[in-house]
């Protein structure tokens, strides 16, 4: 079976995010919203039951007037590969609704599939999934935007960001009508990618030497993929979820909320435990 | 042969044989989980060809380009233009909530007339031809009582094709009352033709700027052209550039800066003044404008300690600031607090252009840019009979261009006055509003709505159910933006002059007609002499006629620019730059505390409100339930015992409100922060009755310089409740 | 069946004592087992034919398609076969049942004789009505089919999911499942399940079966060792 794998050119989508670029102006967050058919309800603001795919989340220094910084950080799911794919979520799911594939290294979710135990929200460390509490319901007229792309939701069901896969899928569709079978880098960009004014998000092919989210990270295979810009950091990069979300920050008090470090810890320098 | 217990059990264990050996059982199973996984009520969107469809986003004065993705008539999703020279690809949050809009319950789907009482939301539906009929007998009416003066007409712009007709229309029926919204470009405009002497514009070269010294402009908070800005922001950090940001609460735009600034509200022309005077006193001030001034009255009214006790910035920062500043290659001073949508006073515009041209920078790569207006719409005066005549030699309803606000082209926010004093000088019988929601956005909005419920006829020509709408005798819906064609002149601090196309992308949803169509229609039921003014048959031709040199461009790529700018020569017409400033409204000793708004780019503060998708990206420390918040320094809210999410009453001199309390360390002790575009009562559940609204706890303030309303704050109190 | 009886025989001696105490005659008794046979057999058959007839004719539904067509009649006068119809869009996705544009750049007016045809010129191309056709081999939602990948990449013909609908003269009515809403070419005719052509089925045991043996790579899930959930969901 490993030599099977070994034949096909495995992909691992990735996403890099300049928090020194990111505004948090909030296009990213509507933008997947739109572009997923993600409902919404009358009140939004117990968050703990609002639906975001990719939310962002407000950091800061924990200083007092007037020294106080504040970092915005997008969070979508971190598609994460463990070890050999074995992603949190992945590996508790008893349902078969969420799986890794060794292809793209995407983590999936398959809502018919699913039946809401979520095992896999309580698994996930960076609360990246969702359960729909009630069924989803557009005002009247509104369905008429839905995209037929991506199916919509129903009560009962966990959900969560797909890296847009159905772009991937529709890409390939075009690439296959171009007589090809490689999804250049352009053609499969997610909605939150595409959206960013300030170029904060690249996404690409982080085992592709050609595409620029590789250029940015560096990955190093041999040390969990930990990235070798000295301004990367991954979320919890302690917990050897090898993750696929790379941030970048030149400030040290942004990457270290990135993990749970102790005082005489230093970022960058902490190797792999598991 | 006896039916028993026996031969009973046996039928039924045979029938439970011949249940399992038959596809039953199991196809059953397949098909209820099939069942529970698709209920038949979850939408199944169709498919069908995708195409994509170009326009321009009206939704702000941004001028972005969107592309939106249609799947066979059905619009899906709205995408920023790639290669757009405003956008480039990116888009914003309200750009993308766009058809929530378009296909939302928000819409007014066909002409009604009132039939309940008003306000209380009986309506009737009636044809175009009844509504045409209905405005056109009565402004017919008013005209031959020689009363045409007597009607106003109030605009969300004043520029393109659209607000031209409008103004046009109001030219031939003889009133002197086109009315725009108060918006930033006019304190521009006033700011160019006191210190230049020339009318035109401000255009700012942010791109190529390395020190931005910005005067609380929500410079990624949705200042201007949102995008744009943000798109510029995105190579603050990469390309090494100095953000200095100067405003009293922590916004994004601090957050981004390399340097917050927290300076006492309203204080901000000082620390402009102030830094001015360094330059002066160390001589790094360009020399011809220098000798202009009167350089011993700044320096000495503007000394640093002095200005340090203004605006509570040390002395030590000022110096640093003027410092890097005068050093940079390519310094550039911005204001226009926010999003920039409001009017602000003189002074506050006059100090920080100086700052430009006390730096070189005018026309400048990296500066400020001054250019006269291009005039796209060449269609001659219109004849006006001796009734419009009469009627145009009235005096303005608000009391605009004529003393003591002679420098002044509109001011809506003496409408409320106006309406209910027994001093103006006419009554008003008629107000049409179009593209404009006075009365969720003017401040003193609820005088400003109880002012409209003594106006004898408004007709709203708004697309959605807006506070105004809901207030009006007649709607005429518009299109709306995704659904028509509209030039869109981009005045939003871009350095070159851009015309966006608006163009229909998918059918008229609704029993809506476009407001251009709806004005010619209207000038055909008013006689020759209105008529004539109009010779178009429809909008579009009009369009296509008035900018025909442009148009081949604007169908192909959607924008036009302009391809020479008449550049205006940043000489100063006169040495006085120092301007009387407009304070905020009340007493200190009743009111302890300040009340600032503050925009965001989660909340839509303009005329339309924020979609769905907007709601529910806002904070909850925003919004809580139906609760709005107000942002209050820890310190300042221990002294009134408030703790994170009380629930406290908020009062001003205008106004009071049930708020909680979000403590945060990134506002000035003593101030408090209000969002923008909140506490609506009108559109839908998504929307409706969250938060609140702060201009309704905020009164106008008219600027000394021009009479504008450049209220930036009021005093309040805060309240445990 | 032969299990259960050796079951109950192996549990009789118990019974049997208990049936002599209180019991009928031996020939009762003969009478009595050849009655329990008989329900049985009564019982089996009731429910075998409630399970193969009846259940399935409650189960579907029927619909009849908007007018008659003629496949074979199309494939004729068409050049490029399917795809003359059934074409690619130029994206790569895949136009599926032709909208009433596509009929009409031959239909706009008459071109035939038949009484299908003129009812679909009156109906529809006059009316400028799309036809509202039940596709019979439509996925339900949750389902990713890529058009292109089968057919412009691995090389796939259309009657190895389609069968022969090409060749066929007449539109079969469509059924679909009262529960589910699917066509019912998704099961396939036979309630069973069994299928003996590849275009009889249309369930994802079926995928699943055609990229087991068409070899190359379909491994790529974590969970299951074969295609990746996402190859074929949405």
């Amino acid at each position: 079976m490993k030599e099977e794998r070994k034949q096909n050119p495995s992909m691992k989508y990735a996403m890099a995010i300049d928090l020194d670029r990111c505004t948090g102006c909030g296009a990213c967050m509507v933008a997947c919203m739109a572009e997923n058919n993600v409902p919404f309800k009358a009140d939004e603001s117990n968050k703990l039951d609002s639906i975001t795919w990719l939310r962002i989340y407000k950091l800061t220094n924990g200083k007092s007037y007037p020294d106080l910084d504040v970092c915005y950080l997008p969070r979508p799911c971190q598609h994460c590969e463990g070890h050999g794919g074995h992603s949190p979520c992945v590996s508790v799911c008893p349902a078969t609704a969420t799986d890794y594939s060794s292809e793209t290294g995407i983590v999936s979710q398959i809502y018919t599939r699913c039946f809401g135990c979520r095992y896999c929200m309580a698994a996930c460390p960076y609360h990246a999934r969702y359960f729909n509490w009630w069924d989803p319901v557009w005002p009247e007229g509104m369905e008429k935007y839905l995209t037929p792309n991506v199916s919509p939701r129903m009560r009962g069901v966990v959900e969560k960001c797909s890296f847009c896969f159905h772009r991937y899928q529709l890409a390939k569709d075009a690439a296959y009508a171009r007589g090809r079978t490689v999804v250049p880098e352009k053609d499969y960009q997610t909605a939150c990618t595409q959206a960013c004014p300030s170029g904060a998000i690249v996404f690409g092919d982080l085992n592709n030497p050609q595409h620029q989210v590789h250029q940015i990270v560096r990955p190093d295979p041999k040390n969990g993929n930990k990235s070798k810009n000295p301004r990367a950091f991954r979320l919890l990069e302690r917990l050897g979820t090898n993750t696929k979300i790379y941030y970048l920050s030149s400030r040290e008090w942004v990457r270290r909320a990135g993990d749970n470090y102790l005082q005489h810890e230093k970022t960058g320098a902490v190797p792999v435990p598991h | 042969m006896k039916v028993d217990r026996r031969s009973f059990l046996a039928f039924v264990i045979g029938g439970a044989a011949g249940t399992a050996l038959s596809p039953l059982p199991w196809k059953l199973t397949d098909d209820s989980s099939i069942w529970t996984q698709m209920w038949p009520w979850t939408p199944v969107p169709p498919d069908g060809g995708v195409s994509f469809a170009d326009t321009t986003c009206t939704l702000c004065p941004g001028g972005c380009g969107i592309t939106v993705r249609k799947v066979d008539s059905r619009a899906v999703k709205i995408e920023g233009t790639k290669g757009h020279p405003v956008n480039d690809g990116g888009i914003c949050m309200l750009g993308l909530s766009g058809l929530q809009l378009l296909y939302g319950p928000t819409r007014i789907k066909s002409p009604m007339k009132r039939v309940g009482k008003r306000g209380e939301g009986k309506w009737q539906r009636i044809s175009w031809s009844e509504a045409l009929g209905i405005l056109a007998g009565k402004l017919g009416e008013i005209r031959n009582r020689h009363e045409a003066h007597t009607v106003a007409a109030l605009s969300g712009a004043d520029q393109g094709t659209v607000p031209a007709l409008f103004k046009r229309f109001m030219t031939v029926y003889g009133s002197p009352n086109f009315i725009c919204m108060p918006a930033f470009q006019e304190t521009e405009a006033l700011a160019v033709k006191t210190l230049f002497g020339a009318s035109g514009r401000t255009g700012f070269d942010i791109e190529n700027a390395d020190y931005i010294l910005s005067f609380g402009s929500g410079l990624v908070d949705g200042w201007r052209s949102p995008v744009r800005m943000i798109r510029a922001a995105g190579k603050w950090h990469p390309n090494g550039i100095t953000v200095v940001q100067v405003e009293p609460r922590f916004s994004n735009t601090a957050a981004k800066a390399t340097r917050w600034v927290p300076v006492a509200p309203g204080t901000e022309a000082d620390l402009a003044l102030g830094i001015a005077a360094i330059l002066l006193s160390q001589g790094k001030a360009s020399g011809s404008v220098a000798d202009m001034l009167d350089q011993r009255h700044i320096m000495k009214k503007y000394a640093p300690e002095a200005v340090a006790r203004t605006t509570g910035i040390s002395v030590e920062t000022l110096m640093d600031i003027a410092d890097g500043f005068s050093r940079a290659q390519r310094p550039l001073a911005l204001c226009g607090r926010g999003k920039a949508q409001n009017p602000e006073s003189l002074r506050d515009t006059a100090a920080v252009y100086l700052l430009n041209l006390l730096v070189n920078n005018i026309n400048q790569d990296g500066g400020m840019w001054l250019f006269r207006e291009a005039d796209d719409i060449s269609w001659g005066l219109p004849q006006t009979d001796a009734m419009a005549v009469a009627g145009l030699r009235q005096p303005r309803f608000d009391g605009a261009g004529s003393q003591p606000y002679a420098d002044a082209q509109y001011l809506a926010h003496h409408l409320a006055d106006a309406i209910t004093t027994t001093n103006s000088p006419y009554p008003l019988q008629v107000l049409l509003v179009a593209g404009a929601n006075p009365c969720h956005t003017l401040h003193n909005a609820e005088a400003v709505k109880s002012a409209f419920s003594q106006v004898p006829f408004i007709v709203s020509f708004s697309s959605f159910w807006d506070e105004t709408a809901q207030m009006a005798d007649l709607l005429l819906p518009d299109h709306m933006y995704l659904e028509r064609y509209a030039d869109v002149p981009v005045t939003a601090g871009l350095t070159g002059q851009i015309i966006g196309l608006c163009k229909p992308v998918v059918s008229p949803q609704f029993n809506t007609r476009h407001l251009g169509q709806t004005l010619i229609s209207l000038s055909r039921r008013m006689g020759k002499e209105i008529s004539e003014a109009f010779p178009w048959d429809s909008y579009e031709t009009c369009l296509r006629k008035t900018l025909s040199t442009q148009w081949e461009t604007l169908m192909e790529t959607g924008v036009w620019k302009s391809p020479k700018v008449k550049r205006i020569k940043g000489n100063l017409k006169s040495g006085n730059v120092d301007f009387p400033a407009a304070l905020a409204e009340g007493d200190a000793s009743a009111f302890p505390l300040m009340l600032i708004p503050y925009d965001s780019l989660s909340v839509a503060a303009g005329p339309v409100g924020s979609p769905p998708f907007m709601i529910k990206a806002v904070a909850d420390t925003v919004i809580k339930g139906k609760d709005g918040f107000v942002e209050i320094h820890p310190r300042t809210a221990g002294e009134l015992d408030l703790k994170e999410g009380s629930v406290a009453t908020l009062t001003t001199p205008r106004g009071e409100a049930r708020v909680r309390v979000h403590l945060s360390h990134g506002i000035q002790p003593g101030v408090i922060a209000m969002v923008s575009g909140l506490g609506h009562m009108a559109y839908d559940e998504f929307l409706a009755g969250k938060g609140v609204n702060v201009n309704a706890l905020i009164g106008p303030v008219a600027d000394p310089s021009s009479g504008h309303d450049v209220a930036w704050g009021i005093r309040a109190r805060l309240s445990n409740a | 069946m032969r299990t259960s009886d050796g079951d109950t025989s192996n549990e009789k001696p118990p019974h049997v004592a208990d049936d002599k105490a209180t019991g009928p005659s031996v020939e009762n008794r003969a009478d009595a087992a050849g009655s329990i046979i008989l329900f049985f057999i009564f019982g089996f058959a009731a429910f075998m034919v409630l399970g193969w007839v009846v259940f399935p004719s409650l189960l579907y539904s029927q619909k009849e398609q908007p007018f008659n067509f003629n496949h074979a009649l199309h494939m004729e006068e068409v050049d490029n076969g399917c795809q003359s119809c059934h074409f690619f869009r130029e994206d790569g996705s895949f136009s599926g049942i032709p909208k009433l544009a596509q009929c009409t750049s031959c239909h706009d007016e008459m071109v035939g004789q038949s009484a299908e045809e003129a009812e679909f010129v009156a109906s529809y191309v006059w009316k400028n009505r799309e036809v509202p056709w039940f596709s019979y081999a439509r996925q339900p939602d949750c389902v990713f089919f890529s058009h292109a990948a089968h057919v412009l990449a691995a090389r796939m013909d259309c009657v190895t999911c389609h069968g022969d609908i090409g060749t066929s003269e007449s539109a079969r009515p469509y059924e679909y499942n009262r529960i589910t809403g699917y066509s019912r070419d998704i099961w396939g005719k036979n309630i069973a399940g069994i299928k003996q052509n590849t275009w009889d089925r249309m369930k994802m045991s079926d995928c699943a079966e055609c990229h087991k043996n068409s070899g190359a790579g379909h491994i790529s899930s974590v969970q299951t060792g074969r295609d990746a959930c996402f190859v074929c969901h949405k």
